[in-house]
């Protein structure tokens, strides 16, 4: 069971390294329909269908037996764990090793089946792209890391996985690099989310000292003292927040929509996200342990689920409504984690990873079509992309939370685990409201680009020639198959995710979550409907701007960060050639001062050097009578 | 005769050698000042010698080598006396001063004021 | 067996002669025209034209030369050398030629002894790797004691391997290019390897430092002679710089010889400070700290380094980043800490304490620079903050990070200052402004590789540059007995925002650089050569290596270290 764990893990990155090395070598064919090389094509999706099937077979072995726990225990309750070596570091040694356990096969599934869908999808979607073998050996790299994340045994090994999906997005962000802006975001996302695994990387530092191990199973099993505890989750906290996009260090993730919307739809929405969601409830037993840290979270999620809710009602760019759609999701994620309730944050985690991977990837196909991300250039696309219309439908619908749609159950479960939260008591208050509030905040903004998305007045012109940094435009009406396809196998579990019925379903929570929704969508539409060209999300009134520029965060951050160190730079270089290297100089300059002094004397008068001779041996002459 | 009237007499001798050694400007005038200064000694070295008694003459003896080595030294000397001369057209020891240190300008025996740039 | 590490150090000083001997007739043009070129041009009153038939005065140059010192014979033509890379050549042809003949033997040479590092790796024993291995005893001085002792363990292994290899593949690189007066850059780079092998090979305090300063002749010339545009005062900064700090370095050597009588090594590390008070510790280690500091470098005696990395040759840069550099941390796990450990412990927090503002300070000053290879030079000083950091904190676990940064430094910014060489001469600039961006466009691969090295070096997780910088990180999570904690969790909270800022500066030079859209008026040449692959390759590899299977260096470098610091494993 571990080796075909460690062969899910190994195959995309055998596939990374042998498309990034070999996919041009040599020449090789050019796909006629895709057109880019075959071979690259092969390299990309054959690993990830391996890994694919494995996954399924592992799953498959792993569902044999009775398990207890949350639910994923009780429908994957084998485990294994395997390491390959130990590495003597000189304090505590990391093991080489995996471990497979429920949550890992479920985390996994969701992963594999995502990566597939849009390896698939980005051959269609980056027809003709020169660059589409590094793109996609990058996906595959990616893929690998991820799951390294979801079956290491080893926090540090983990770390490794985590830190190289990073370096991917980064990669993947600054795909068409051509633009700066694409390049900025890229590399504000690589160096916001490191930030955070600092705070990470200690964490694991805190736990695995404490425990002498770094090893999950140890640590989880070890009796660390309270304060260890709380300050290694809180430590932890910092990596989650940065990889999952939570208040405070979520700014990356609405720039990081300047990557190609494949790579929004799987990082930045349904894996890469999740992977903090994925490492508290994997070490959830020490959370539950740390209520400090669950406070804080709590905190956390309520501004991040409303802020980003607000900010996403006032986007122009179809993208990053979904971007900050998913950071509010997330937040109800970690809201569920910081009310104790894993199975629940890990029941939205999958159903969100589905609806949101297949919002993301209908957007692209609409932004496909209409070559550009902004809806105030879209609007009656119902006609004309009648199959995205439907499958978006089936997205926004669980972003809503509508039932049927899965969305509607997994949001239950969360709101309902929040309800009943075991936090502090204006914690858990502040929780609870933020998170109804939520809810109809998110049905006006999920109505809204809805409704300028597929309704009202035609706007579409179709562009003559590719915008660079945006998709490639496509006269066609509808999407390639290659993209049509995923999108409708992904539409099935975003649809009928919800009922797996994981969670008890609380039905008054939900009839009120329901009915705050619908207002929310109600309302808009009434702005909508009263003057379908123009934009619903002036009911936000003055708090337009503001919302729209997500509350100004990213100016106070580049005032209070980044502005600072760029002077502090400055200043350290000027303080670098003026006084550490001055202080060398001076020194230099010094000597060569001094010896003017000496020579002086040296004037080239050979009479006068006698002279002085004549004086020293007169001066030791008397000293040597006075003394002697 | 005792023999602090020989030894009074190069002292003497040694003085004046050494006074033109610091104080002529002739170059062939050092040189003999020089001279001066080793004939002082060779007078102390030969009264010296009378006045111990030396079973060995040592004093004489060093006495010859001092002159023999006088006389070449005068050689040597006044032929780098002469070659300068060629060069230079001067023996003045006040205005031979390429040993200096390049700060200061110094005049030479065309006209020109040489510097050189510090290193 | 213990011919194994005289014939290291033997075949680079065979070539060394072997280009002696095979010196072209062609080659003498009139020393003193050379000479004089290195000293001021003669005024012209002063020149007078020596007469025909009689020798030319020897410039001042060529008698205060310190060639002479380490080798008896030094060829005019090496010590003398043309101002501004004006070589006398008849015709490009024979250049060429020469150039080929001499770069051969210098390939020829090195391949042997990357060779022979390669069998004494094969033939080292892991299973004792703390134990010195193969040693070498012999009587070199006997009325001073002086032995000519040479052994290797695991601390020196992985270094000796990589210098004999970052030797070869520079002369690799320089085989696929012309360069102005060949014999003599060969020739520099033999003493060079020699004096760099033997500084990890010796086992004698004062034979460790003979040939610590073996080295620094060799590159004073090739920064000297072979460098850009200010390349005397980077060269003259460097070796008063170092020769300095060496002069510091042997005061610490003589103390210890002083309170113990033995310059022995293996001795002096198995008495872990017996018979040497506290106080003479405390003052050898400062000293010695010191004279090794200037070589790692670490802020605030780090100033020489920018101008020498900016100046030197691609293969200069190469060796002083990737070997020279460790040559000063390789001191510190050798002498300093094994054979002082009262000295160690009470100056720790300071070495720390200047680590980590070396740390934060050359990645602050590396977000302003514009020159690439300045950028890279100041990249050196953080990366070694971390080395000097994890050597700080005193435990097996901060020694092991040392020992590994230092090996994935050499690695990764060899590699970098090969790349950056790369770009220089494809540019014509390493001004980044200048280069314009758009790199991925024009030259994709170097582009790619250019990434690759950025991000090795800013430590991901995955590649080599990232275990030794965590290791550091660990280990001042839990100092050494006798440190304060407290100051070491401050040292690894600036580190970890060392390591931000350094992801910080690759990522916006790469930016710069290699994304955008290319100036196409510029004329940049092609693409990466085979030659240039060849000797790129092999870091890239190794860089990979290390970084997914970290334990090929750790389970080498353990014992040793448990062996050091006297502690069980």
């Amino acid at each position: 069971m571990i080796t075909i764990a460690a062969l899910i893990v190994l195959l995309p990155f055998l596939g990374a390294a042998g498309g990034l090395l070999l996919s041009r070598v040599g020449g090789g064919p050019i796909s006629a329909r895709a057109g880019v090389p075959t071979r690259a094509i092969w390299f990309a999706i054959l690993p990830t269908a391996g890994s694919a099937l494995l996954t399924v077979w592992l799953a498959v072995q792993a569902a044999k037996g009775d398990g207890t726990g949350a639910f994923w225990d009780s429908w994957f309750p084998a485990e294994a764990s395997g390491q390959l070596t130990v590495v003597d570091t000189g304090a505590v040694p990391i093991s080489v090793g995996l471990a497979v356990t429920g949550l890992s096969v479920l985390v996994g599934i969701l992963v594999v089946v995502v990566a597939l869908g849009v390896q698939v999808y980005s051959v269609g979607y980056l027809h003709g792209d020169s660059r589409y073998p590094s793109y996609s050996a990058f996906i595959s790299l990616f893929t690998s890391a991820m799951l390294l994340v979801v079956y290491s045994g080893d926090l540090l090994v983990l770390y490794v996985g985590w830190e190289v999906m990073g370096l991917c997005s980064y990669l993947l962000i600054g795909h068409w690099w051509e633009e700066k802006a694409n390049s900025r975001s890229a590399v504000k996302a690589f160096l916001v989310t490191r930030l955070g695994d600092v705070g990470f990387l200690f964490g694991i530092f805190t736990l695995g000292m404490a425990a002498k191990s770094f090893r999950i199973s140890d640590i989880l099993a070890a009796q660390l003292p309270t304060a260890t505890v709380v300050t290694a989750t809180l430590l932890l906290l910092a990596g989650v927040a940065g990889k999952s996009a939570q208040v405070p260090l979520h700014t990356w993730l609405p720039d990081a929509m300047a990557g190609p919307t494949p790579i929004s739809a799987l990082i930045h929405a349904a894996t890469m996200v999740a992977a903090g969601i994925f490492i508290v409830a994997r070490l959830y037993p020490l959370f539950l342990a740390a209520q400090p840290t669950r406070d804080v979270l709590a905190v956390s999620a309520a501004l991040g689920m409303l802020g980003a809710a607000l900010a996403a009602l006032a986007q122009d760019d179809l993208k990053r409504v979904l971007a900050y759609s998913t950071i509010s999701q997330l937040a109800y994620m970690a809201a569920a984690l910081a009310a104790g309730s894993d199975e629940a944050a890990i029941f939205h985690l999958t159903t969100h990873g589905a609806f949101k991977a297949l919002l993301f990837l209908c957007a692209g196909a609409v932004i496909h079509h209409v070559g550009s991300n902004l809806m105030s250039r879209m609007g009656g696309l119902r006609a004309a992309m009648p199959l995205t219309f439907v499958t978006m439908t089936i997205g926004f619908a669980a972003l809503m939370g509508l039932p049927p749609a899965s969305g509607f159950f997994s949001k239950d479960a969360v709101i309902a685990a929040v309800e009943h939260a075991r936090l502090t008591d204006a914690a858990q208050l502040l929780l609870y409201a933020s998170a109804l509030v939520t809810v109809g905040v998110t049905g006006a903004y999920a109505t809204r680009a809805w409704l300028r998305t597929f309704f009202g007045p035609t706007q579409v012109e179709a562009l003559p020639e590719p915008e660079p940094g945006t998709a490639h435009v496509f006269d066609g009406r509808e999407a390639p198959p290659s993209m049509l396809w995923p999108i409708g196998i992904l539409a099935i579990p975003a649809l009928a995710l919800g009922w797996t019925s994981v969670v008890e379903l609380d039905l008054g929570s939900a009839a009120i979550d329901l009915v705050i929704a619908l207002l929310g969508a109600g309302v808009v539409y009434a702005f909508w409907r009263s003057a379908p060209t123009r934009d619903p999300a002036r009911l936000l009134g003055p708090f337009y701007g503001p919302c729209a520029r997500a509350f100004y965060l990213d100016t106070v951050y580049a005032m209070v960060f980044v502005r600072p160190v760029l002077w502090l730079a400055q200043g350290v270089v000027h303080t670098d050639a003026t006084l550490v290297d001055g202080a060398v100089r001076g020194s230099g300059r010094a000597t060569l001062g001094l010896s003017r002094f000496v020579r002086l004397a040296q004037n080239g008068n050979a009479q006068l050097y006698v002279t002085g001779l004549l004086a020293g041996v007169l001066l030791i002459a008397v000293g040597a009578v006075v003394l002697g | 005769m005792h023999v602090v009237y020989p030894a009074v007499i190069s002292a003497l001798l040694f003085s004046v050698g050494v006074y033109g050694v610091l104080a002529r400007r002739n170059a062939i005038l050092v040189l003999m000042s020089v001279e001066l200064m080793l004939n002082a000694v060779n007078l102390n070295l030969v009264a010296f010698d009378v006045w111990l008694r030396d079973q060995l003459h040592g004093g004489q003896v060093l006495t010859l080598f001092v002159i023999v080595i006088a006389a070449a030294e005068v050689g040597l000397g006044l032929a780098i006396v002469l070659a300068v001369f060629r060069t230079r057209r001067t023996v003045d020891v006040d205005r031979l001063r390429d040993l200096a240190e390049p700060d200061f300008p110094q005049p030479s025996p065309n006209g020109q004021a040489k510097v050189r740039e510090s290193s | 067996m213990n011919w194994l590490l005289i014939a290291l150090l033997a075949v680079p000083g065979l070539g060394t002669l072997a280009l002696l001997a095979g010196r072209p007739s062609t080659q003498t043009p009139a020393p003193a025209t050379a000479a004089s070129q290195i000293e001021q041009p003669p005024s012209p009153a002063l020149a007078e034209p020596p007469a025909p038939g009689t020798e030319p005065t020897p410039s001042p140059a060529l008698a205060e030369s310190p060639a002479p010192v380490t080798e008896p014979t030094p060829s005019p033509s090496l010590v003398a050398a043309p101002a501004s890379g004006i070589e006398p050549t008849p015709s490009s042809a024979r250049a060429s030629d020469r150039s080929r003949a001499a770069t051969r033997i210098g390939l020829v040479t090195s391949g042997l002894t990357l060779v022979l590092s390669i069998v004494l790796a094969a033939v080292f024993d892991y299973g004792s790797a703390g134990r010195m291995q193969l040693e070498t005893n012999l009587a070199w001085i006997p009325g001073l004691d002086l032995r000519f002792h040479l052994g290797v363990d695991g601390i020196s292994l992985p270094l000796v391997v990589l210098t004999a290899l970052l030797t070869f593949l520079c002369f690799g690189y320089l085989a696929g290019q012309t360069t102005p007066r060949p014999r003599a850059l060969a020739f520099a780079l033999l003493v060079l390897e020699i004096g760099m092998i033997g500084t990890f090979l010796a086992l004698d305090l004062l034979l460790f430092f003979v040939f610590f300063e073996v080295v620094l002749i060799p590159m004073y010339f090739v920064i000297a002679i072979w460098g850009g545009h200010d390349r005397r005062a980077a060269a003259i900064k460097f070796i008063l710089y170092t020769l300095l700090g060496s002069a510091v370095l042997l005061l610490g050597l003589l103390v210890i010889y002083a309170q113990t009588g033995t310059l022995d090594m293996v001795q002096l590390a198995a008495r872990h400070g017996a018979g040497i008070a506290r106080t003479p510790q405390i003052l050898a280690f400062l000293a010695i700290g010191l004279g090794l500091a200037v070589k790692t470098p670490m802020w605030p005696l780090h100033t020489w380094l920018p101008d020498a990395h900016t100046e030197a040759p691609t293969v200069g840069s190469v060796l002083l980043a990737g070997v020279l550099l460790k040559m000063g941390t390789y001191g510190f796990a050798r002498i300093a800490i094994p054979v002082l450990p009262e000295g160690a412990a009470a100056l720790a927090p300071w070495l720390g304490a200047f680590a980590v503002i070396g740390i934060i300070y050359g990645s602050l000053a590396c977000l302003a620079q514009r020159d690439l290879k300045r950028m890279i030079a100041y990249s050196s000083v953080g990366h070694m903050g971390f080395v000097l950091l994890g050597f700080a904190t005193l435990t097996p676990v901060g020694i092991n990070a040392a020992l590994f940064a230092n090996i994935a430094h050499g690695l990764i910014t060899g590699l970098l200052f090969f790349l950056a060489g790369a770009i220089k001469e494809r540019y014509g600039t390493a001004d980044m402004t200048a280069l314009g961006g758009g790199m991925l466009a024009r030259l994709p691969h170097l582009g790619s590789l250019l990434t690759f090295a950025c991000i090795a070096s800013l430590g991901l997780p995955g590649l080599a540059g990232f275990w030794g910088e965590m290791l550091a990180l660990l280990g001042a999570y839990q100092p050494g007995a006798g440190q304060s904690r407290p100051l070491f969790l401050v040292f690894m909270v600036c580190g970890g925002i060392g390591t931000v800022l350094t992801a910080a500066y690759f990522l916006v030079m790469l930016s710069r650089v290699t994304h955008g859209r290319p100036d196409e008026t510029l004329a940049v040449g092609v693409d990466v050569r085979p030659f240039e692959l060849a000797a790129w390759v092999p870091l890239v590899a190794l860089t990979l290596v290390f970084g997914l299977w970290p334990k090929g260096l750790l389970s080498l470098t353990a014992p040793a270290v448990h062996l050091i610091l006297g502690v069980g494993p």
